[in-house]
């Protein structure tokens, strides 16, 4: 052991005392928060120290305090990490050693958390040691002190090279590894060993590994090797430890050591079954079918519990399967559980819960593990663990009594998960089947049973708090939506007759059990209800017919106690309070939206499938529940029109549920045209039968069709949306769902608006919006949206003329009335006054939703309104200098109005957006520029500054969607004579903004982003017009570059560096042809102050050197950072060479600068690097700058 | 939009009413408000209802723009909040008098003489260094509900 690490230059023992004692007082004052940072210091400077080793093994010998000992093996673990590349093998082998031999000599005396610090470190040091594609073991004979536990051999190290080991070596240390595994050398070596390995598993593991500063790759290969030569030994070992301990711990009555190491085992074969198995897994199941349902839930619903599936691979068979594995780990639970019935806490010691746990992952079991016989294997597999769970779910009653009398639920916990886990791999035929083999009824009926309990228990306490029965809940509909919902075509999703039943009493239940929650508490639409709505809507995915009758009386249920309600409503009138009849109605309301149609959130919504097929056999229109339903709820809902109604029972509350329904309704329903959709294949060759089932499905839809009563309720839903904005003042709630979802629903289809746009409704709108002041009592950014919306119609016009003048009377009003105000004299004065502030940002924020919605045939009006109004954005932004909110609103008007249009405008009309872009540009900067505002309190500070971030960001906007023009133009004109300079406008408009973005506000991540992608965008695209800027603005550039490369964002970074590689690039190609390049940027300049500095390229060579070398980065950026580097060393070829040797020179001894001469020679040599700059070469470069980082960052960044 | 409804035209004498009539629930952060007869700027706004079926009401938080100080208010939403007259002007200044009073150059040319310097340490040193080195100076004085300070500076000197 003895080796340089400790021996070459020894200091004394005094100061090692004195280290010990430093770090020991540092660990005690943090613990007590006494000056936390200068303790924290103290700990760090161990990690730097000179003989770090030997003082990191002093303490963790010597020291009596926990904490310092452990803060001594963090940073043994560190500095070994980061100098591993320059360890000898042998000093290598004895830190692992060292670490090992203290596990087991102080498995007794130390405190559980340092044991399991030293393993992870003796496993994290083990792994650096793999050298990446050869995965060796090495072994030495370990001699222990004497009284430790005799003849203890135990050590592992990696060999850095594949030399010296044989066969032989390897099998001896194996077994002598398994021999404290299994016990041989007593419980607490076994014990140890068991974490030992365990800490090995996680830190093999990918997901769960510690960094080391080494690529991905490392970790993955590491992976790999670890996964073919060790995962499945590691397993039998645990295996034979736990089976070896069994006969004891089932004769033995009180607590002994066996237990815990019993426990330990099932717990490391656990962790070795989350292993995330690459090998021999089955092709098609990679997909991981929970994704599904991931879309279709709505953002605020949990994400669904991720189903784990554990596919091993065909060579764990043996191991899992066929060694009576299973067997004995569900014999020896139900012996336990058996053994200790009298005692309850059992169930919830280690032993019992790893055991659980374990059997509920044996449940999750598939791929190539099991043989291909037709799924016999897994059925019978999957048949012993239900016959082994049984007993925790089953009777349902029973249990559930159980835990109210105050049993602990995590048994019957676990046995829903293995309910779940099963259910995910198996049809609900299978699912089913398999209880009735030993049982007289099936799994369903006791799955139904079982949720029918939970929910009464859940009934009978509603309280918010995650109780037994909300979690147990949660998992079982998991359970139901698994077995329910067809996410796999392949998979067949025929349910057996009684599972029906099974599932309809369950149905029942919850919507009984969901009502009674909204009339007996504040429970509103929350997270769980979407759950079981999406249960409900799954519960209609049933093929059976017999289904259909169910589903049929169900939903007209509903609606029949709709209008029993509306009638109640109207008879107590006045009489008694009609809060829980509205609750009521609020409720239907949701539940109808929800069955009857998808939220189709970023997809066209169709009519569910299940409402497709199932009401085959109806061919009356009056008949189809479907249509009696939507038909009952419009009538409801045109009720409110009324104003007597609507001021006695159409509440706010009532109203947000009308409109959203009819928001979610319309968009699947209004003048659908899928009438030819799919039909179901099996009914194929029933002609009659199809035929009436076309039938069926052409009432659907013609219900609410362009030739039926689509006009009538579309006529409706507009005049309802009209009294939701005019009728409900201040309602912000009802008012945004009308604005946000039922509107923007009706005009996201042209086919639709060619309709609405001829009904009187909405030119009543329109009208309103347009010459009425009402609508300006709305909300600014509703006024926003109904102007976008009513814009949008337009697409509905015949021709693209009449879509230019409906816009343009639109809007007529608005900007007249700004043009207007804004050529009053005294606008100052008036100006400032409340109600035109209010005023002012009402009208630019119609402007800007009608510039939001350009389109090819509404751009000519558009563009004439912004026109039209260009002088006045000018007048009112410098009467607004003072009042952000206007300006900003302006300001957006502006970007969103120049992004609709630019694309399409001809030179001429270019030529004056550019302008006036600019001049909108100049005058905000003078108005800003060196402004100091002041505030009393620190929220307005940083609302200050908030508004200023968000200025910029809109600029900076303005400025990329002016770029968007020189890639993307749609004009008809190639007259290149007028055309715009557009690099150069951006140029000037960067150079105009740049000074405003103070480095405070580039903390913004946001603006900071925008910021640096439009100008790695212009370095990028336009490199030839950055040597014509000038010193000033070239010096600015130069500054916020610098400051984005060492920025803390990789994005950023990123392009930073992109931009520096164009720049450099750019540079070299040029002067390569004999030209300028960046010409007298490229050759120093002065800086802001006046002072000369070195030339740009050299300067970025230096501190991107710096930056690899010596500063902290994410590993992502190397290869953009060799992509940047490689024309700068081009550039700079002198300059590069002396720091070169600048950085030799300054290393300490001649093996390390040997080393690095080496390195550097190596990292432009090798791969046949030229000195071209092409995508081979700098594809080189990347390899070589890797690989040269490897190589001497690990010592550069100690000095 | 008939011609009655332009009712800021008829005010445009000298700001006669301080305050104007605003729904509650379109006032938005940032905006202005007027909570226990002072001027404040809205740094929060939440919305609530008075029982499930009742109508939405509006919580404020909004800041005393002259003095900081925190304030709050319970509005039903449909009603009217009182919203301030803000004035923003631009003087220059052209002394500082030695008892805290600063002397500002008005647009038409005379002075105003009546108002103090800020209290805030930043913005003080700020004007007082910028005074003695000599710059040229604008200074933003907000005005609202009978009450005036400076609220900010620019520098306009040559560059």
């Amino acid at each position: 052991m003895e080796s340089s690490l400790y021996g070459a230059s020894s200091i004394d023992i005094s100061q090692l005392q004195q280290t010990m004692q430093a770090i020991e007082y540092a660990c005690t004052s943090i613990q007590m928060h006494v000056s936390p940072s200068e303790s924290e210091a103290t700990i760090l400077s161990l990690r730097q120290s000179p003989h770090a080793y030997q003082k990191c093994r002093f303490i963790l010998e010597n020291s009596q305090v926990g904490n310092a000992r452990f803060q001594a093996v963090a940073a043994l673990r560190d500095v070994a990490v980061r100098e591993w590349g320059l360890l000898q093998s042998v000093d290598k082998k004895g830190l692992i050693s060292f670490c090992l031999g203290f596990l087991f000599q102080h498995s007794g005396s130390a405190e559980g958390y340092l044991l399991a610090k030293i393993s992870a470190v003796a496993a994290q040091l083990l792994k650096r040691g793999c050298k990446a594609g050869c995965y060796e073991i090495e072994y030495l004979a370990w001699p222990t002190r004497p009284e430790a536990r005799a003849k203890l051999l135990f050590i592992s190290t990696i060999s850095i090279s594949r030399l010296d080991f044989t066969l032989a070596e390897k099998e001896a240390f194996l077994s002598e590894v398994k021999q404290v595994v299994l016990g041989v050398h007593g419980f607490v070596a076994q014990f140890i060993g068991m974490n030992f390995l365990e800490s090995m598993v996680s830190e093999f593991s990918p997901s769960t590994s510690s960094s080391m500063g080494l690529p991905r790759e490392f970790h993955e290969q590491c992976r790999d090797g670890f996964e073919l030569e060790y995962l499945k030994q590691f397993y039998c070992w645990a295996q034979d430890a736990a089976l070896s301990v069994t006969n004891r711990i089932v004769e033995c009555d009180s607590d002994i050591a066996e237990v815990t190491v019993c426990s330990s085992a099932l717990k490391l074969m656990f962790q070795i079954l989350n292993w995330d198995f690459q090998f021999n897994r089955s092709s098609q199941s990679v997909k991981n079918r929970t994704d599904v349902f991931a879309s279709s839930t709505r953002d605020d619903v949990e994400v669904f519990r991720k189903v784990e599936r554990i596919e091993p691979g065909s060579t764990w068979r043996d191991t899992l399967l066929s060694s009576g594995h299973i067997t004995w780990l569900l014999g020896l639970y139900r012996t336990l559980r058996h053994k200790f019935s009298s005692n309850g806490y059992w169930l919830d010691s280690p032993l019992a819960e790893s055991a659980r746990k374990l059997i509920v992952h044996f449940c999750s079991l598939t791929g190539t593990i099991f043989p291909a016989d037709n799924g016999q294997m897994q059925e019978q597999h999957l048949l012993q663990m239900l016959s082994g769970i049984i007993q925790w779910i089953d009777p349902p009653h029973e249990i559930s009594a159980a835990i109210e009398d105050g049993k602990t639920e995590s048994e019957m916990l676990d046995g829903c998960r293995a309910l779940l886990s099963i259910a995910t791999l198996t049809t609900p035929l299978v699912f089913d089947k398999l209880l009735k083999s030993f049982s007289p009824f099936g799994t369903l009926s006791l799955l139904s049973s079982l949720t029918c309990e939970v929910l009464k228990a859940r009934m009978a306490c509603y309280t918010d708090e995650e109780t037994w029965s909300w979690v147990a809940r949660d998992i079982l509909l998991d359970t139901w939506t698994a077995l329910l919902v067809e996410t796999d075509v392949t998979r067949d999703t025929a349910f057996p007759p009684e599972g029906i039943t099974a599932a309809a009493t369950v149905f029942e239940l919850i919507v009984e059990a969901e009502l009674k929650g909204f009339n007996a508490s504040s429970f509103c639409l929350s997270l769980c209800n979407h759950k079981i709505f999406d249960i409900a809507a799954a519960r209609s995915a049933f093929d059976e017919e017999d289904d259909c009758d169910y589903l049929r009386a169900s939903i007209s249920d509903i609606s029949l106690s709709a209008l029993e309600y509306f009638i109640r409503c109207i008879a107590g009138r006045g009489t008694s309070d009609p809060t829980c009849t509205l609750e009521e109605l609020y409720s239907l309301l949701l539940i109808t939206g929800h069955v009857l149609a998808d939220a189709g959130e970023g997809e066209t919504p169709l009519v569910p499938e299940a409402l497709l097929t199932h009401f085959v056999g109806i061919v009356e229109a009056e008949q189809h529940p479907v249509i009696v339903l939507s038909s009952s709820i419009i009538r409801f809902a045109e009720k409110c029109l009324d104003p007597d109604l609507r001021a006695s029972f159409f509440s706010p509350r009532l109203m947000e549920a009308v409109t959203w329904f009819l928001a979610r309704w319309s968009d699947t329903y209004v003048m659908s045209r899928e009438i030819g959709r799919g039909s179901n294949s099996n009914l194929i060759n029933d002609h009659e039968r199809q035929h009436v089932q076309l039938l069926s499905r052409k009432i659907l839809f013609t219900f609410c069709g362009e030739h039926d009563q689509g006009k009538l309720i579309l006529d409706s839903i507009v005049c309802i949306s009209l009294a939701t904005l005019i009728s409900y003042p201040g309602e912000n709630d009802l008012q945004a769902l009308t604005c946000y979802q039922l509107l923007p629903a009706l005009v996201r289809r042209s086919y639709v608006c060619v309709h609405l746009v001829t009904l009187d409704s909405w030119k009543n709108l329109a009208n309103t919006f347009a010459n009425e002041r009402t609508l300006f009592s709305l909300t600014a950014p509703y006024q926003r949206s109904l102007a976008e919306i009513l814009v949008r119609s337009a697409i509905g016009m015949k021709c693209s003329e009449a879509s230019n003048q409906y816009v343009r009377d639109l809007m007529r009003q608005i900007t007249a009335y700004l043009v207007d105000l804004s050529s009053k004299n005294g606008l100052k004065t008036i100006g400032q006054q409340p109600d035109a502030v209010l005023w002012v940002s009402s009208l630019f924020e119609r402007l800007r939703g009608a510039a939001r919605a350009t389109e090819p045939r509404t751009q000519n009006a558009l563009y004439e309104m912004g026109v039209s109004v260009m002088s006045s954005v000018l007048a009112l932004l410098e009467v607004y200098k003072h009042e952000p909110a206007v300006v900003y609103v302006l300001l957006k008007f502006v970007v969103d109005w120049v992004n609709g249009q630019i694309v399409y405008l001809e030179a001429k009309d270019t030529a004056v957006v550019v302008n006036f872009c600019l001049q909108l540009l100049q005058l905000y900067s003078s108005h800003n520029i060196g402004k100091i505002s002041v505030n009393f309190s620190i929220s307005l500070l940083n609302g200050t500054n908030t508004e200023k971030y968000k200025d910029l960001r809109a600029l900076l906007q303005l400025l990329t969607s002016l770029c968007s023009k020189d890639l993307v133009d749609f004009s008809s004109d190639s007259n290149d004579t007028e055309k715009t300079d557009i690099a150069q406008v951006i140029y000037l408009g960067l150079h105009i903004v740049t000074p405003l973005i103070s480095m405070e506000l580039l903390k913004y991540p946001k603006l900071c982003h925008d910021y640096f992608a439009l100008l790695s965008h212009m370095l990028e695209v336009y490199p030839e017009k950055v040597a014509q800027l000038n010193a000033e603005m070239f010096a600015h550039l130069v500054a916020t570059l610098d400051f984005g490369i060492h920025n803390q964002d990789s994005e950023v970074v990123n392009n930073c560096l992109g931009a520096l590689n164009a720049l450099a690039s750019y540079h070299y190609k040029e002067r390569g042809g004999g030209r300028e390049g960046l010409g007298s940027h490229a050759s120093g300049f002065n800086d802001l102050n006046g002072q000369s500095r070195e030339d740009v390229l050299s300067r970025f060579l230096k501190s991107l050197l710096q930056l690899l070398l010596f500063e902290d980065y994410s590993s992502d950026l190397v290869s953009s950072a060799a992509d940047a580097l490689l024309p700068l060393i081009l550039c700079a070829q002198g300059l590069y060479q002396r720091l070169g040797h600048e950085l030799i020179e300054r290393q300490a001894t001649p093996e390390l600068k040997s080393r690095l001469a080496n390195a550097l020679q190596v990292l432009t040599s090798s791969n046949q690097l030229s000195s071209s700059l092409d995508r081979v070469n700098y594809q080189r470069f990347r390899k070589n700058l890797l690989s040269f980082l490897f190589e001497v960052r690990g010592f550069l960044r100690t000095i | 939009m008939s011609d009655e409804e332009h009712q800021f035209e008829s005010k445009a004498d000298a700001g006669a009413s301080k305050t104007y009539p605003q729904q509650a629930g379109t006032i938005r952060k940032n905006g202005y408000i007027v909570i226990k007869a002072r001027a404040c700027k809205v740094v929060e706004v939440s919305t609530s209802k008075t029982g499930k079926h009742g109508h939405a009401k509006c919580h404020f938080v909004a800041i005393d723009i002259f003095n900081g100080k925190k304030l709050e208010d319970i509005v039903p939403s449909s009603h009217n909040c009182d919203v301030p007259h803000v004035n923003r002007t631009d003087y220059q200044l052209i002394d500082i008098s030695e008892d805290g009073f600063v002397s500002l150059l008005t647009e038409n040319g005379s002075t105003k003489d009546d108002l103090r310097l800020p209290t805030e340490e930043a913005l003080l040193s700020q004007i007082k260094d910028g005074f003695a080195d000599g710059k040229d100076l604008v200074v933003t004085v907000m005005s609202a509900m009978g009450e005036e300070q400076i609220c900010a500076l620019k520098d306009i000197g040559p560059k």
